[in-house]
């Protein structure tokens, strides 16, 4: 069995655990991090995108909302390039409590959060697609953020620093041995083999799994899974984030992120967090709030579907709305709670927060360590944010119009060229067509892969000289990823596209008889 | 002086219909937004390829192939009729030099490799028939990102055959003139009307060719002058060459609706594309009118005698399914049947389980008219044809195009009768 | 209440289908543009107010072929016209843009020293001057002013039969400052059909400067147009155009382009709106269309262009010509003379403008006896410049047939 030495092993592939994979890193320790999937295919890749100006949480959680406006400035600095400034609005629309909206605006100044109110008539002119019956309108500095960019981003500047970063391996186990965690083991679930890993201490940033973790070193954590759904509309219906100036609901924002924008969310409790369904009367429900956000939004094209579980950490007995349950992250010291050394859990908290979440746990790690050595991750950027230029939606554009003669566009929707593609297909050293979907937006446009997945497979089986089946997994693995999440919300214009896909691969292609196609097995 | 008849659709059900009402001397005015399925899928009658294990005889699969789906609209279709709509497309187009019968399936490599049948196809794609084996060569071309030809054969190779032959397939990449990286199929198909062209590339393959090795090319070997061009190259390169349908848009569909078209205005249709069907105005059980949406802000009526839906399915926007689950036809508010429950699941997460929707459409009798929800014919002079037809589905079943001729034939037919 | 975008939600019906990449005339014969699929709906998604960094949206024509074919109902070329336009309002819009685009301001100039200026268009030192200054192309077809506006002619008009019935004419700049014959010719077959023709006052319809990116320009034209023709639209006269593109623009491209709605009288002035050939052919349909044709012996190609289809008739010139014993019609299956407007003036464009008409050229000189026939002013004009061989208005052919020359 192959084994590796570290100074910090940290279990989660999501913000919060690259983040403090960078910290440490940073501050001299030796880091590995392992997440069973690709990086951010838990909570972090599941929600609608947005930076929180903290806005939402003035009255509800003041202190959420202090948090929230130190690091989205904080982010706005060192991760610019991850981040399109948006700017966001709060607007009181007919179902909202018009009172609300003074308690908001001394909520922000409050927390120190930039607020200002500006004419209906401003904000419809900057959203035309907005209510036209809103009766107030502020602004705020909200902005929308790429999590995989920021995750990756992080990830490449740990690794600069020294870290190891290992998406597809899961931990099976926790090695503890005279009251104190010694390391893991782990199997690599694309190699097959096992691997143990030896470290001086364990971070447990595993989010809504941190239960099953924890439990893994004989400490007891309860974290509530909070489920909650989103669905992305074909185009961008507004170019600011817009919220409801309202205490915290469901389906009360919509955030414009790359290509698309995103209506949300639901709260539902549900109990593991790898087993849940989305179900008709949500959709319903959130396409009913993006009615009332932006009128003839059931018209609208809605692309796809998906949800995301909140770990809501609970140190009493349930409650009954996880909405109550305090949002203010949760670091856990288990020497102090558990008598289980070397060994700290992260949970709790949100994705603007997850470099703070990743400060106070490096901080906490090194007073057990009896090592003295500042954050500074506030202070450097990421790797491509460092001219501190916003992305912007139409950077894909001009990078295409350079190279129009020159190289082939493969998924067209999204301007992913040929070049592109292959580059990231030999970086990841994957034969997924998901994680590439993750790292470079194939499939994730209008056609959901209709066109681009067989020319992606092409592709891959290239460039990855893999055998024709493998290739076919690829394709039918794809197509499969792409119509779970179509499925749900399938209607309209959507089904127009869903039927002309079916004819593309089944019709033209005939993928349904591929040698090794799976179909109708189980 | 109003038409006869007005078929809303021009993909191939519409065309056929159109052509057949406008050669029997029926004034005939064909509507359309715009192009069908003509341009997207290749231009192969396939009339039955899985229901659901490989059909190798359509004609003969038929039978019990609709005892066992009394709703598949092939029941209302008598083998006689797939025969003679085959037939009468054969004729018509002599451009495309229809090869095969209802009789038996050809197997044609798919763009991914897999073996697919389809029981007539233009002689341009005959030779690319695997069912007795042999060897070929798939060209690549540089700067075409719709075909893989290194897939294909790879699959092709590992294809099991029903008659147990094997198939020899290799990929042969060219690097042919041209400036540009990204390169349409239609692109492409201007290339090869260029005889420079066609020598360049023939010069390039030829040696690279082993013995008895026949050459499949993706569909792009030309448009209006194909016929001239696809000969042209397999006498240079000495042996059969066929082209392989690939991604949309399909350069050989769009040789067939060119065909369809010009026989249709040549026969004294009048053709309207570019607007939309918007409604219908009916009196009782007989349709008057169906209400065109062009550019002015106002509703044009055409009134005929009969009509004919040949709108398409669900891909076409025919028929729509809204955000609280209702299904709608958008012309003539007709019925569509196969739809579940409001409240039920439309869908399964599973890609290639059963849908719930996937046979969604308009229920007709044996003549091919509509029917309401109790089963009565919803207006006497109202047909229906091709993709909008309910209880196929015909991209699983292989049946689509063979459905869309049959049917657009026996809805003229129909009409034909009416009208003497 | 609805806030849907009529143009840019219309992306939402984009399925990739690739079937307006196989019309559109321009990216099928160069590669500076990549396609309708491509500027359109495709990369409207990437488009913020602060505009779009794609020059190669330049390249579109305008022509509108790729909305007219498009099965899902996708404004394609109507998205690219607002992008356009907001890409040439952060970059600028040239001077010569704003010359060609006002036909009007032209015409009033020109008309009374049509001489002249006529002497001007034709000088090829001129015409190379302008060529360097204000990128016109030295060979573009430009009209020749006449020295009369049509508008003046029918002041002093008196018709020569009485009428039973009265329809208004809207004739567009080009009638009045440059072809004033069409509209002699359009106005004598309506009378030969018993129409009194009123021809109100009108002015510019505001399409070129719509074009060209110059909404707000194009916007007080196009009202004032509309206010000018509503109160007899409103009191149930129909309106005809000779000028096919013109008619498109009243018709439904300025209500969608320019976002004008909601303005009652452009929507009260459409519903009345016609194109000539569709309205006579309508006549016939009923029974109401002279049929006293003499022969006329020649074979016409006819083309129908890109803005006529865009009105989603079909080809009524078609039918009409039918009517006309002895006269050979061959419909031309090519999509796009060109010329597009304005575009196929300016010189960055000509090439591609040139080679987009190529095939109806060679058509045209293969078939033309005498004539050629074509609904748009600005395609007759490509057509004779690039072949030599004049170019009518369906029109005067039922003015020849009808023997009231």
């Amino acid at each position: 069995m192959a084994t590796l030495q570290t100074d910090v092993l940290v279990i989660g592939g999501g913000s919060t655990g690259v983040g403090v994979a960078r910290d440490a890193a940073m501050r001299g320790f030796s880091t590995v991090l392992v997440d069973r999937g690709d990086l951010a295919t838990g909570t972090t890749g599941r929600f609608h995108g947005l930076l929180h100006s903290g806005g939402r949480y003035v009255v509800k959680d003041p202190k959420a909302a202090e948090e929230c406006i130190h690091e989205n400035r904080i982010l706005r600095r060192i991760a610019a390039d991850c981040i399109e400034d948006t700017g966001g609005l709060f607007v009181t629309t007919p179902i909202d409590a018009p009172e609300y909206a003074d308690r908001f605006v001394e909520g922000c100044r409050a927390a120190g959060i930039p607020v200002e109110e500006i004419p209906v008539a401003e904000a419809l002119r900057r959203e035309p697609r907005m209510n036209p019956y809103i009766s107030r309108a502020f602004t705020v500095p909200d902005a929308s953020v790429d999590s995989w960019k920021t995750v990756w981003a992080c990830a490449r500047s740990a690794q600069a620093y020294g870290s190891r970063i290992l998406p597809y391996h899961e931990v099976l186990d926790l090695t503890v041995d005279g009251g104190a965690v010694r390391g893991a083991l782990v199997k690599d679930r694309r190699g097959g083999e096992d691997v143990r890993i030896d470290a001086e201490f364990v971070v447990n940033a595993s989010g809504a799994w941190a239960g099953r973790i924890a439990a893994m070193a004989g400490c007891e954590v309860t974290v509530l899974p909070g489920k909650g759904i989103m669905i992305a509309m074909n185009h961008r219906l507004v170019n600011t984030v817009v919220n409801r100036c309202e205490m915290p609901a469901d389906g009360d924002i919509i955030v414009p992120i790359r290509t698309v924008s995103v209506i949300g969310t639901t709260d539902q409790k549900v109990a593991d967090p790898d087993d849940w369904q989305i179900n008709r009367d949500e959709v319903q429900k959130m396409m009913d709030a993006g009615e009332n956000l932006v009128p003839g939004f059931r018209r609208a094209r809605a692309l796809r579907v998906w949800g995301g579980v909140r770990p809501l950490y609970q140190d009493k007995a349930e409650g009954a709305d996880t909405r109550d349950v305090t949002r203010a992250h949760t670091l856990l010291n288990h020497r102090q709670r558990d008598g289980v050394e070397r060994f700290l859990t992260i949970t709790g908290g949100k994705f603007c927060t997850f470099r703070l979440m990743a400060e106070d746990t490096v901080d906490a790690m090194c007073a057990e360590l009896g090592v003295d050595q500042p954050c500074r991750t506030a202070d450097e950027p990421l790797p491509d944010s460092e001219q501190g230029r916003y992305y912007w939606l139409g950077s894909r554009v001009e990078r295409r119009e350079a190279t129009l003669h020159e190289d082939q566009l493969i998924c067209e929707c999204e301007l992913v060229p040929r070049r592109r593609l292959e580059a990231a297909m030999r970086r990841r050293e994957t034969i997924d067509l998901d994680d590439i979907r993750r790292t470079v937006r194939l499939g994730m446009g209008p056609c959901q892969g209709g066109f681009c997945i067989y020319r992606a497979t092409g592709i891959l089986h290239q460039v990855e000289k893999i055998a024709g089946e493998a290739a076919n997994r690829s394709l039918l693995d794809f197509v499969q990823e792409r119509w779970k999440g179509v499925q749900p919300i399938l209607y309209g214009d959507q089904l127009r596209q869903a039927r002309l896909d079916d004819w593309i691969f089944q019709g033209i292609l005939d993928v349904a008889h591929l040698p090794g196609a799976w179909v109708g097995a189980a | 002086m109003s038409p006869d008849a007005v078929v809303v659709g021009a993909g191939l059900a519409g065309l056929t219909a159109g052509v057949r009402l406008a050669q029997a001397g029926l004034r005939t005015t064909l509507v359309a937004k715009g192009p069908g399925a003509t341009h997207l899928a290749p231009p192969t009658i396939d009339v039955l390829g899985y229901a659901p294990d490989l059909v190798e005889r359509p004609a003969d699969a038929l039978a019990s192939f609709v005892s066992e789906r009394p709703e598949h609209p092939y029941a209302r279709l008598p083998v006689d009729t797939v025969a003679a709509s085959a037939e009468w497309l054969r004729a018509l187009v002599p451009s495309l030099a229809y090869v095969g019968t209802i009789e038996e399936n050809l197997l044609l490599p798919t763009a991914v490799g897999v073996p697919k049948p389809s029981a007539l196809v233009p002689e341009a794609m005959a030779a690319g028939d695997l069912r007795s084996g042999g060897r070929f060569a798939f060209a690549g071309l540089r700067a075409l990102k719709d075909f893989y030809p290194r897939l294909l054969a790879d699959n092709l190779s590992q294809a099991k055959l029903p008659t147990g032959v094997t198939v020899d397939a290799r990929a042969v990449h060219l690097t042919d003139p041209g400036a540009e990286a990204d390169v349409s199929p239609l692109g492409y198909a201007r290339m090869f009307e260029d005889q420079e062209f066609r020598s360049v590339v023939a010069a390039e393959l030829l040696p690279r060719l082993e013995p008895g090795e026949s050459v499949g090319f993706p569909s792009v070997l030309g448009l209006g002058e194909h016929r001239t061009t696809w000969l042209d190259l397999q006498d240079r390169l000495g042996r059969p060459v066929f082209e392989v349908p690939t991604l949309p848009p399909s350069v050989a569909g769009i040789r067939l609706f060119h065909a369809l078209r010009d026989a249709f205005v040549r026969a004294g249709g009048r053709l309207l594309i570019g607007s939309t069907a918007a409604g219908a105005e009916t009196n009782d059980d007989v349709v008057t009118h169906v209400v065109m949406q062009t550019a002015a802000a106002r509703a044009t009526p055409i009134d005929a005698r009969w009509f004919v839906l040949a709108t398409g399915g669900f891909a076409e926007g025919a028929l729509f399914l809204d955000s609280y689950g209702e299904v709608h036809e958008s012309v003539f508010g007709l019925a569509v049947t196969g739809v579940p429950p409001v409240g039920e699941s439309r869908f399964v997460p599973r890609y290639f389980d059963d849908q719930p929707m996937a046979r969604a459409g308009i229920s007709v009798d044996e003549r091919l008219r509509p029917l309401d929800l109790d089963g009565n014919v919803a207006f006497r002079n109202l047909f229906a044809a091709g993709a909008a037809l309910g209880g196929a589905e015909p991209w699983r079943e292989l049946s689509g195009n063979g459905l869309a001729l049959a049917s657009g034939f026996a809805v003229a037919s129909a009409i034909v009768e009416g009208a003497s | 209440m609805e806030t849907m975008e009529w143009v840019r939600g219309s992306l939402d019906h984009c399925v990739k289908c690739t079937i307006c990449e196989t019309f559109c005339p321009v990216s099928n014969v160069t590669p500076l543009f990549p396609g309708p699929k491509y500027v359109g709906p495709q990369l409207e998604r990437f488009r913020t107010d602060d505009g779009s960094p794609d020059a190669s949206l330049d390249y579109c024509s305008g022509c509108g072929i790729c909305t007219t074919v498009c099965p899902q109902g996708v404004k394609i070329a109507e998205i690219n016209s607002q992008a356009r336009a907001k890409m040439k309002a952060q970059r600028g819009i040239p001077l010569r843009d704003r010359i060609i685009a006002r036909p009007s301001a032209m015409g009033k100039v020109g008309t009374p020293l049509a001489p002249i200026a006529n002497f001007f268009l034709e000088n090829r030192a001129f015409r190379w001057l302008v060529e360097r200054t204000l990128r016109v192309h030295r060979q573009a077809p430009m009209p020749l002013f006449a020295s009369r506006t049509f508008q003046s002619w029918a002041r002093h008009h008196a018709p020569l039969a009485p009428a039973t019935k009265a329809i208004v004419y809207f004739h567009g700049c080009s009638a009045n400052h440059f072809e004033p014959r069409v509209a002699q010719m359009a106005v004598a077959v309506l009378e030969h059909n018993g129409y009194r023709v009123i021809v109100p006052r009108q002015g510019c319809c505001g399409l070129p400067l719509q074009s060209n990116g110059l909404f707000d320009d194009a916007r007080r034209y196009v009202r004032k147009l509309a206010r000018r023709l509503e109160p007899y639209a409103r009191r149930g006269y129909d309106i005809v155009a000779t000028s096919t593109s013109c008619g498109l623009m009243l018709k439904r491209e300025a209500r969608e382009i320019l976002e004008l709605e909601d303005d009652e009288d452009l929507r009260t002035v459409s519903a009345h709106m016609f194109d000539i050939c569709e309205f006579l052919l309508n006549l016939h349909e009923r029974g109401a269309l002279r049929t006293d044709f003499r022969p006329l012996d020649m074979r016409v190609p006819y083309h129908a262009p890109c803005q006529q289809r865009g009105h989603g008739i079909g080809k009524p010139a078609l039918e009409l010509f039918r009517l006309i014993p002895g006269l050979e019609v061959v419909d031309s299956d090519v999509e796009c003379c060109g010329v597009a407007g304005t575009y196929g003036l300016k010189t960055e464009k000509y090439d591609i403008a040139m080679e987009v008409g190529a095939p109806l050229f060679r058509q045209v000189t293969e078939v033309a006896t005498e004539v050629a026939a074509c609904d748009s002013e600005t395609c007759r004009w490509q057509i004779t410049r690039a072949t030599g061989i004049p170019s009518v208005h369906p029109v005067e052919l039922l003015y020849r047939a009808y023997g009231l020359s």
